[in-house]
């Protein structure tokens, strides 16, 4: 601490030369000067002493005959003078320092961890909302109050964490993640019936009448399995009905066609090999090109968007980017039969996908390309095998009547 | 006569309990090994070469001898000496 001290004040390293350094050294040591690392050599004394001292030696030199060289300087009041030839670079260090100092007392970046169901955007418009967005004071977030209005606002948060790290504001959240609890469902009385036209290829019946059977070809609406069920007398007269909520797994088979067409021709870029690149700056919500606008009448434009690494670590919303404009100019062509079919099958995949996730089972395809000059069309026909059977409540005025 | 004024002081010094030092006005010595002198209670320096350092005390001189002997600092209350310290007399 000293040596900072002294390195702040600056001091010198001086050679005492004269008949009597002794007496020069006692009436520093009275006027209050201190001297350290005294060492003789020959015929004179080296030592140190303070800058503001040294300028007060002079008497004491000339009344005891003895003459002082400097031969060192140290501190800060040597080192300046040196430093001030170089303005720009000071300039710039205090620049850097100011802006630094500045920049911390502000929040420029807001992390959100944690979340899985509530999206950063819908926390981001909350928190925005609040006045808590990039560009705020540090001093004015209020993170306790913060925490608790999204504990009130977001019901399926049941932790939150708002802490400040640097210039980020991290916010760190745990959502309700234990299992959602199903609700026993009250049984009501209902019995299955055929949503489409089909052939019945295999039946399970778990509760209810099943009133259809392997084989039989049944028409939209037709009764499959009944939640009504007699209750018999023993002369096989129905005494009572029990209603109960029909539950089967009811397979069917039929056919289902699909089609699908493309455009015979389309609009292909025809990249003229022109290409332009444009350096622009984001600062805040705000661009500004740095370089001048692209004069293509058509272009595909490629952003490449980056922060410049010295603002990671402060967040500050600063970035760059290179813009790359590609011209071109549409050129009408023709789908080749390769190129057609291969756009029809991934359709007709996309088709058959959907038809897999649903369950469908296919036995039967048959597929056809055909072309009238202008466009291609892909026919379909499939034979499949599918779950049947929507559930359709039986009236309370039935259930009554009975 | 003056050895009859320090028997005083020195009782006055044991009566009041205060440090013998303060009251005589003696030069103290620290030594640390043979290393290191530490000095207070001195008028200033009568000689210094890189043998020898003679201080002037109130009551008499403190000849610190040895080699290489330097002067850690100075002040007007104490001062520290470095260096192989071979004797220190009281003269």
């Amino acid at each position: 601490m000293n040596e900072l001290l002294r390195l702040f004040r600056g001091y010198v390293f001086i050679r005492l030369s004269g008949d009597c350094p002794e007496r020069f050294i006692n009436l520093c040591g009275n006027k209050g000067i201190f001297l350290w690392n005294i060492r003789r050599e020959q015929d004179c004394c080296l030592m140190y002493m303070r800058l503001v001292d040294f300028w007060r030696i002079r008497p004491m030199a000339r009344k005891t005959g003895t003459r002082a060289v400097v031969l060192k300087r140290y501190g800060l009041p040597f080192f300046l003078p040196k430093m001030w030839k170089r303005m720009f670079f000071l300039s710039g260090f205090a620049l850097a320092v100011t802006f630094w100092i500045v920049t911390s007392y502000f929040v420029w970046d807001i992390d959100i961890r944690g979340n899985y169901r509530i999206t950063d955007q819908m926390i981001t418009g909350f928190l925005s909302e609040r006045e808590v967005r990039p560009g705020m004071r540090k001093q004015t977030l209020d993170i306790n109050l913060l925490e608790k209005e999204i504990r009130q606002y977001f019901g399926q948060i049941t932790w939150v964490c708002v802490q400040l790290e640097g210039t980020t504001l991290l916010v760190t959240v745990k959502e309700y993640d234990a299992p959602a609890e199903i609700d026993e469902k009250i049984p009501t009385p209902s019995s299955l019936i055929a949503e489409s036209e089909t052939e019945i290829v295999s039946i399970i019946v778990r509760s209810g009448i099943p009133k259809v059977k392997i084989g039989d070809r049944v028409q939209s609406g037709t009764v499959l399995v009944d939640g009504k069920v007699p209750v018999l007398n023993d002369d096989g007269s129905v005494r009572e009905y029990f209603y109960v909520e029909a539950d089967a797994d009811v397979v069917g088979q039929h056919r289902i066609s699909f089609t699908e067409s493309c455009a015979g021709t389309y609009i292909k870029k025809q990249y003229t090999g022109r290409i332009v690149k444009r350096n622009y700056l984001i600062i805040g919500g705000h661009r500004m090109d740095v370089s001048p606008a692209c004069d293509f009448l058509l272009s595909d434009v490629i952003q490449q968007t980056q922060r410049p690494p010295w603002f990671e670590k402060l967040s500050i919303p600063i970035f760059t980017g290179v813009e790359t404009c590609r011209e071109y100019y549409p050129l009408e062509a023709e789908y080749s039969v390769t190129q057609a079919e291969e756009i029809l099958y991934q359709k007709l995949a996309r088709f058959l996908q959907t038809l897999e996730e649903k369950g469908v089972q296919i036995i039967e395809k048959n597929v056809k390309i055909d072309t009238d000059d202008v466009s291609w069309f892909l026919y379909g026909d499939f034979l499949v095998r599918e779950a049947v059977g929507k559930k359709e409540p039986i009236s309370s005025q039935d259930t009554v009547e009975e | 006569m003056k050895r009859q004024l320090i028997e005083k002081k020195e009782e006055l010094a044991d009566t009041l309990r205060i440090s013998k030092d303060i009251s005589l006005g003696a030069t103290c010595v620290a030594l640390t090994g043979k290393y290191e002198a530490w000095v207070e209670h001195y008028k200033g320096i009568l000689e210094y070469t890189d043998s020898q350092i003679l201080l002037q005390g109130r009551d008499g001189m403190l000849c610190v001898e040895g080699c290489r002997l330097t002067i850690e600092y100075y002040t007007n209350e104490d001062m520290k000496i470095k260096g192989c310290i071979k004797a220190v007399r009281f003269l």
